[in-house]
C-alpha cells in the first residue's frame, strides 16, 4: 500500500519544522496511540520491559524545552526506536510493537524504515519526509510505502485507507499545534535559537 | 394482489411441483415432487454442526498464519495458557500421531509434499493452522488465540502459478526441490503439430482463469467426541463424503477405521469445498481423543476465506486449428495450474482428468494435445470447485471456437453446429482418452436458439448499434463428464480408491423402507430423489420409503457426493439394492403362491402368478412374511434388504447450449442481461424441479465468476478479498431472470439414463456471458477481456482500444 501527502504550514521556518519532527518526544506525544517511543540498542527489544518502565511524564517539547536538549534527543541517523502503537482498525484494537530505523537523516529529508507486529497483524513499513520552504512558510512532502499483514490486511484497503489518513491527519494536525505555540513564544527569542543550532 | 399490474415482463415459467399424495405411484419418477427435506429447513428444524451441543463440551480454535510464507522460529503459548477458561494448548510438538494431510490421487510425475496437520516450520499460506486452542467457550479460545506469541520470520511469497513455475521464485517445499507438482499431458502431440501445420486458420488465445472461493452457507464445523471405554471416536462434521473422511482421517490420526465414526448431519452446501480432508476437523478429532471430552470447531467466516480449498485458478494458452472448409482440425493446450500451498484431497485430478479429457466439447476435433503443469504457491490448498476442471476446459473450448468463427467469418452458432459430433457416432471415442455414452447436440442448440430468438438478433443488433447501444450475444455448447468410473479406470488413472456407490434398501415387517446411500447430500434433495427411485422400483408409496445418507453408522461404506455423481452412481445403487429386494421377495412370493419363481411377474408393488392375476401378493405382505419367517422356501433366509455396491461402465456425459444475451455499456462498462437461456440435456430427469433448481444456482454461481467473484492476494500473498465486503457473491438481484428448458438423451450407462446435473450450470455460463460481452464490443476491437468482467475491466478494454485505434468514431 502506498500513501503520500503534503502537509503545508504557515509562518514556520523549516529549521522549526526539522527540530520538531527530529523529536522523539514531540512525534510520541502527536501520534494517535502511540504509549511510548524511544531509543533502543538491542537487537532485540524488550517491549514489555519498556511498557512497565515507560511514564506517562514526558520531557518538554518546543516551545518550552530548550532547542538544545531536543537536538540532543534527536533521531540520529542509523538509530533505532521502539514505539508502542495503539490503533483502532474496524473492530480490532491491536497493540503494535514497533521498531523503526532511521535509514537517513540529513536536513531536510529524513527517511525511515519500521516494522510492527500485534497480535494476529503486522506491517513493514518505508517511509520518508522532505521539508520544502515556501514563500509564506514549510512544506512537508511526505510517502509511506507500508505491506500490511494478517487480520487488518484483511479487511482490506477499505478500511485500513481511511485509518491511516486519520492517524497521518493527526498527527500533522497536533504538529501543526505544536509549531504555532513556537510562532507565538517570540519574546523568547526561540526561533533564533533554533536557527542557531542550523 | 389480483390488481398488480406490474409493467415488467412475466417471469419464465418454471417447472410447476406438486404434492406427493397426489401423484400416482406408477408416475413418481420423473415427476416434480416437493421437496421433502424443505419443511425442516425452512422452519430451522434442520441440525446443522454446530447446533449440536454435547455436554462437558469444550470448544477449539485455531491459530492462524498472518504470514502467507514465514518460518517459524518459536511458539510462546504461556500468555494464553494463563487465560480464563482455556482448557489446553497444542502445537505440533504435541501432535502423537503422524498427521500428514494425505491427497488421494497420484500422477507419475507428481511431487507430493508433507502437509502436516499443524505448521512445523515454516507455514505456507494464510490460514496455515500453527496452533490449536481448547477453552470452556468458544469466545475464551478465540480471545486465547491472540495471547499466543509466535516468532515469525517472514519469507517472499508467490500466488501466480506462472510465477511459482519460475526458477526464481521462492520454492515452498525444501524437499521438492522445486514449485512444480506435477507435469502431465494428454492426446497426441505430433498428431497436432500436423493438424496445426496443415491447417489454413489458426486462432490463439491467452485466458486466466481466476481463483473462486467456495463460500458454502455454513461455514466448516466439526464437533467430536470420544468414548475412551471402547475407543469410539464420533465426529460429526459438514462433509459431503463422510465414509471418505473416515477413511482419510483413520490414517491422519492413527485411529482404526471401525472405531471411527463420521456423521454429517444437515450441510449448508458445500460446492466441493466439504470434500476435501482439510486439519482442522482432524484436530477436533484428536483433541477429543487427547482430552477425552467432547469439543467443538466452527470455522468463522474469516476461516472459510482463508482456508476453504479454492476453485479453478488456472493460465492457459489455448490455440485451435481450422481448415478452409471451417472444420476444426487441432486443438492444443498449454495451462498452468494453480495448486496452493499444499496437495489437497483431489487436488491432483482436477487439473488434469477432470480437465484435460474434455478437450474434445461437442466437437470432432481429429488431433488434441493437452498439458498442464501443476505448481505449488502461496494460496490455500486448490481443490474440486463446483464443475471441478470441466468448467475450466469448457471455458478455454467455447473461447477458442468462438474466436475460430470469427476468424473464419461464419455464424458462432452454425460453426459449431458444422462440428458437433453427430448423433450417430456414439458412443464417441475423442482424441482425449473418454468415450462420450450418447449425445445429440444440435437439439439443445435448436432449442435455445429458438428460444433466445437468434433469427432476428443479428438484425436487432445491428440497429442497436446505431442507437448506439451495444447487445450481444454469446452460445456456450458444453460437454460435462460426471459419474467418473469405474473404478478399474480410475485406479488406473491414479485414483487411490474405487468410484463405485452403495446403496441399502431394507423392508421392516410393517412394509416401509428404509434407504440408505453411501453419497451424503447436502442441499440437493436426494432425500427426495431417492425416495422417489426406490419408490418406483419397488412399486410402494412413496411416503413408505424414508432416505438415510451422511451417517457411517448407517451404511457399511460410500463414497460421497461431488462430480454430480449422487443420482448416476448412488441412485444406480439403490437401483440395484432394490432390484436385489425384489428378486429376493419374489421368491418368497413364488413359494408363498405355490407357484415357479420363473412365473411369478412384478408390477407395481404386486408379484403375481403369469396369467393368472387373482394370485397375487403385495411387496409389503411379503415384507412381513420375510420377517415372521413362518413359512419360506427352504433356501431363503429371514428379513427382506439388500446392500448392493454399483460400479459404472463410464462416465456420463451430460451437455447442453447456454446463450446470454447482454447489452454492454462501453462508457461505464456495465452489463446488463436481456436474456440467457439454458437448454440442457442431462438424461432422463428424476425429479424436473431438482434439475432445474440445480441448473438455475448453477448458473448463478457461473454467472458469479464471469462478471463478479475472484480471489485476489497482495504481493505478499495476502487475500485482499477476505469477506463477504470485497468478495462479490452475487446477490439476486445480479442474477438475470433465465429461461430454462431441457432435451433428453438417456444415458446407456445406468439403469435410471440419468446423467447428472449438479454442475451443468458452472460449467456453461461463464463463456456464455464472456462471448457475449465480446461479442456486443465487436465495433471497439475488444477480443477478450479477463474474468470476472467487473464494470472497471471492459471499461478499460474499450478505452484501451479506442486509444489504439484514435478513438471509437
Amino acid at each position: 500500500m502506498e500513501f503520500d501527502g503534503t502537509v503545508s504550514i504557515a509562518d514556520v521556518t523549516s529549521e522549526e519544522v526539522w527540530l520538531a519532527l527530529s523529536d522523539p518526544v514531540m512525534i510520541k506525544q502527536s501520534l494517535p496511540g502511540c504509549q511510548f517511543l524511544v531509543a533502543v540498542d538491542d537487537e532485540e527489544v524488550d517491549f514489555d520491559e519498556l511498557d512497565e518502565s515507560s511514564t506517562d511524564e514526558d520531557p518538554e517539547t518546543l516551545p518550552a524545552a530548550d532547542p538544545e536538549a531536543i537536538a540532543e534527543r534527536a533521531f540520529v541517523d542509523g538509530g533505532r526506536y521502539a514505539a508502542l502503537m495503539q490503533i483502532s482498525v474496524g473492530s480490532v484494537e491491536p497493540s503494535f510493537e514497533t521498531v523503526v530505523t532511521i535509514e537517513e537523516r540529513e536536513f531536510p529529508r529524513m527517511d525511515a524504515s519500521g516494522e510492527g507486529s500485534a497480535a494476529s497483524s503486522s506491517f513493514e513499513m518505508a517511509s520518508g519526509m522532505e521539508l520544502v520552504e515556501t514563500d509564506d512558510g514549510v512544506e512537508i512532502e511526505w510517502w509511506a510505502e507500508a505491506d500490511v499483514f494478517g487480520r487488518v490486511a484483511q479487511m482490506g484497503q477499505r478500511v485500513i485507507n481511511p485509518v491511516a489518513n486519520r492517524v497521518v491527519g493527526r498527527f500533522f494536525d497536533r504538529i501543526e499545534d505544536e509549531l504555532r505555540d513556537v510562532q507565538t513564544d517570540e519574546p523568547s527569542g526561540l526561533r533564533d535559537r533554533v536557527s542557531g543550532l542550523f | 394482489m389480483a390488481t398488480d399490474e406490474s409493467p415488467q415482463e412475466p417471469r419464465p415459467e418454471g417447472v410447476e411441483t406438486v404434492a406427493a399424495e397426489d401423484v400416482d405411484a406408477a408416475d413418481i419418477l420423473g415427476s416434480a415432487v416437493e421437496r421433502r427435506e424443505d419443511p425442516s429447513l425452512l422452519t430451522g428444524d434442520a441440525e446443522y454442526t454446530d447446533d449440536i451441543q454435547l455436554p462437558e463440551m469444550a470448544h477449539v480454535a485455531i491459530l492462524r498464519s498472518q504470514y502467507a510464507h514465514a518460518r517459524i522460529d518459536g511458539i510462546d503459548t504461556d500468555a494464553a495458557e494463563g487465560m480464563d477458561g482455556v482448557v489446553d494448548i497444542y502445537t505440533a510438538d504435541d501432535l502423537d500421531v503422524s498427521g500428514n494431510v494425505p491427497t488421494a490421487w497420484e500422477l507419475d510425475t507428481l511431487r507430493e509434499v508433507d502437509h502436516p496437520l499443524l505448521a512445523e516450520e515454516r507455514v505456507r499460506y494464510q490460514g496455515d493452522a500453527i496452533a490449536v486452542v481448547v477453552a470452556e467457550e468458544r469466545y475464551q479460545a478465540h480471545d486465547a488465540l491472540d495471547a499466543i506469541d509466535v516468532d515469525y520470520e517472514r519469507l517472499d511469497a508467490v500466488t501466480d502459478p506462472t510465477e511459482a513455475l519460475d526458477e526464481d521464485a521462492p520454492v515452498l517445499h525444501e524437499e521438492a526441490g522445486e514449485n512444480t507438482a506435477f507435469e502431465w499431458e494428454i492426446g497426441d502431440a505430433e498428431a497436432t503439430d500436423e493438424a496445426f501445420a496443415e491447417a489454413g486458420t489458426v486462432v490463439d488465445l491467452d485466458v486466466t482463469n481466476q481463483l473462486l472461493i467456495p463460500n458454502a452457507m455454513e461455514p466448516r464445523a466439526a464437533v467430536a467426541d470420544y468414548d475412551p471405554g471402547d475407543d469410539e471416536l464420533t465426529v460429526h462434521m459438514a462433509s459431503q463424503n463422510p465414509h471418505v473422511h473416515r477413511l482419510l482421517m483413520s490414517g491422519v490420526l492413527d485411529h482404526p477405521e471401525h472405531k471411527l465414526r463420521i456423521r454429517a448431519p444437515d450441510v449448508g452446501g458445500g460446492f466441493g469445498s466439504k470434500i476435501h480432508h482439510y486439519p482442522d476437523e482432524a484436530l477436533a478429532a484428536w483433541t477429543a481423543k487427547r482430552l477425552e471430552r467432547p469439543v467443538k470447531w466452527q470455522a468463522t467466516r474469516t476461516e472459510t476465506y482463508l482456508t476453504d480449498a479454492q476453485g479453478r485458478g488456472h493460465e492457459t494458452h489455448g490455440e485451435i486449428a481450422i481448415d478452409d472448409d471451417g472444420n476444426i482440425r487441432g486443438l492444443r493446450i498449454d495451462t498452468k495450474a494453480n495448486l496452493g500451498a499444499y496437495l489437497s484431497t483431489f487436488a491432483p485430478a482436477v487439473p488434469t482428468y477432470l480437465y484435460g479429457t474434455l478437450m474434445s466439447g461437442q466437437y470432432e476435433i481429429p488431433a488434441i494435445h493437452c498439458e498442464v503443469t501443476g505448481a505449488y504457491s502461496n494460496v490455500p490448498p486448490v481443490d474440486a470447485y463446483r464443475g471441478a476442471g470441466r468448467p475450466e476446459a469448457s471455458y478455454i473450448v467455447e473461447r477458442l471456437v468462438n474466436r475460430a468463427a470469427d476468424a473464419v467469418d461464419a455464424d458462432p452458432a452454425e460453426f459449431r453446429r458444422q462440428n458437433f459430433v453427430d448423433p450417430d457416432d456414439f458412443p464417441y471415442e475423442t482424441p482425449v482418452a473418454v468415450e462420450y455414452d450418447s449425445g445429440d447436440y444440435e437439439k439443445p442448440l435448436d432449442k435455445a436458439l429458438d428460444l433466445v430468438g437468434y433469427e432476428g438478433f443479428r438484425e436487432r443488433q445491428a440497429e442497436a448499434r446505431e442507437e448506439g447501444r451495444y447487445l450481444g450475444i454469446g452460445l456456450s455448447c458444453y460437454i460435462e463428464a460426471c459419474g467418473l468410473a469405474p473404478s478399474e479406470l480410475v485406479g488406473a488413472l491414479g485414483a487411490r480408491a474405487g468410484l463405485w456407490e452403495s446403496g441399502l434398501v431394507r423392508f421392516t415387517p410393517t412394509g416401509t423402507v428404509t434407504a440408505a446411500c453411501g453419497t451424503s447430500g447436502h442441499g440437493q434433495g436426494h432425500d427426495t430423489t431417492y425416495a422417489q427411485i426406490v419408490a418406483n422400483e419397488l412399486g410402494v408409496d412413496y411416503e413408505d420409503v424414508d432416505v438415510k445418507e451422511g451417517d457411517t453408522a448407517d451404511l457399511p461404506q460410500g463414497m460421497g457426493t461431488y462430480g454430480s455423481r449422487s443420482a448416476a452412481v448412488g441412485g444406480s445403487a439403490l437401483v440395484k439394492g432394490a432390484r436385489e429386494v425384489v428378486e429376493k421377495a419374489k421368491r418368497i412370493a413364488a413359494h408363498q403362491l405355490e407357484a415357479a419363481t420363473e412365473d411369478i411377474e412384478f408390477d407395481d408393488g404386486d408379484f403375481h402368478v403369469a396369467g393368472a392375476p387373482d394370485r397375487s401378493m403385495g411387496i409389503q405382505e411379503v415384507a412381513l412374511e420375510a420377517y415372521l419367517a413362518h413359512d419360506l422356501p427352504d433356501d431363503v433366509d429371514p428379513g427382506l434388504e439388500a446392500t448392493a455396491f454399483y460400479d459404472p461402465d463410464n462416465f456420463v456425459f451430460p451437455f447442453g447450449t447456454h446463450v446470454a444475451v447482454v447489452e454492454v455499456d462501453p462508457e461505464t462498462g456495465e452489463i446488463d442481461f436481456e436474456n440467457y437461456v439454458a437448454v440442457d440435456d442431462v438424461g432422463n430427469q428424476i425429479n424436473p424441479k431438482i434439475v432445474e433448481g440445480q441448473i438455475h444456482g448453477g448458473i448463478a454461481q457461473g454467472i458469479g465468476q464471469a462478471l463478479y467473484e475472484g480471489a485476489e492476494y497482495d504481493d505478499n500473498g495476502q487475500l485482499t478479498t477476505g469477506s463477504m465486503q470485497d468478495y462479490a457473491v452475487p446477490k439476486s438481484s445480479h442474477i438475470p431472470e433465465m429461461e430454462t428448458d431441457s432435451t433428453t438423451t438417456p444415458s446407456p450407462v445406468n439403469p435410471l439414463g440419468v446423467k447428472g446435473v449438479g454442475e451443468a450450470g458452472t460449467i456453461a455460463a461463464p463463456q456464455a456471458v464472456v462471448n457475449a460481452v465480446v461479442d456486443a464490443l465487436e465495433p471497439f476491437g475488444v477480443e477478450h477481456i479477463e474474468m470476472p468482467l467487473t464494470n472497471e475491466r471492459v471499461w478499460r478494454a474499450v478505452d484501451e482500444r479506442a486509444g489504439a485505434t484514435g478513438g471509437d468514431d
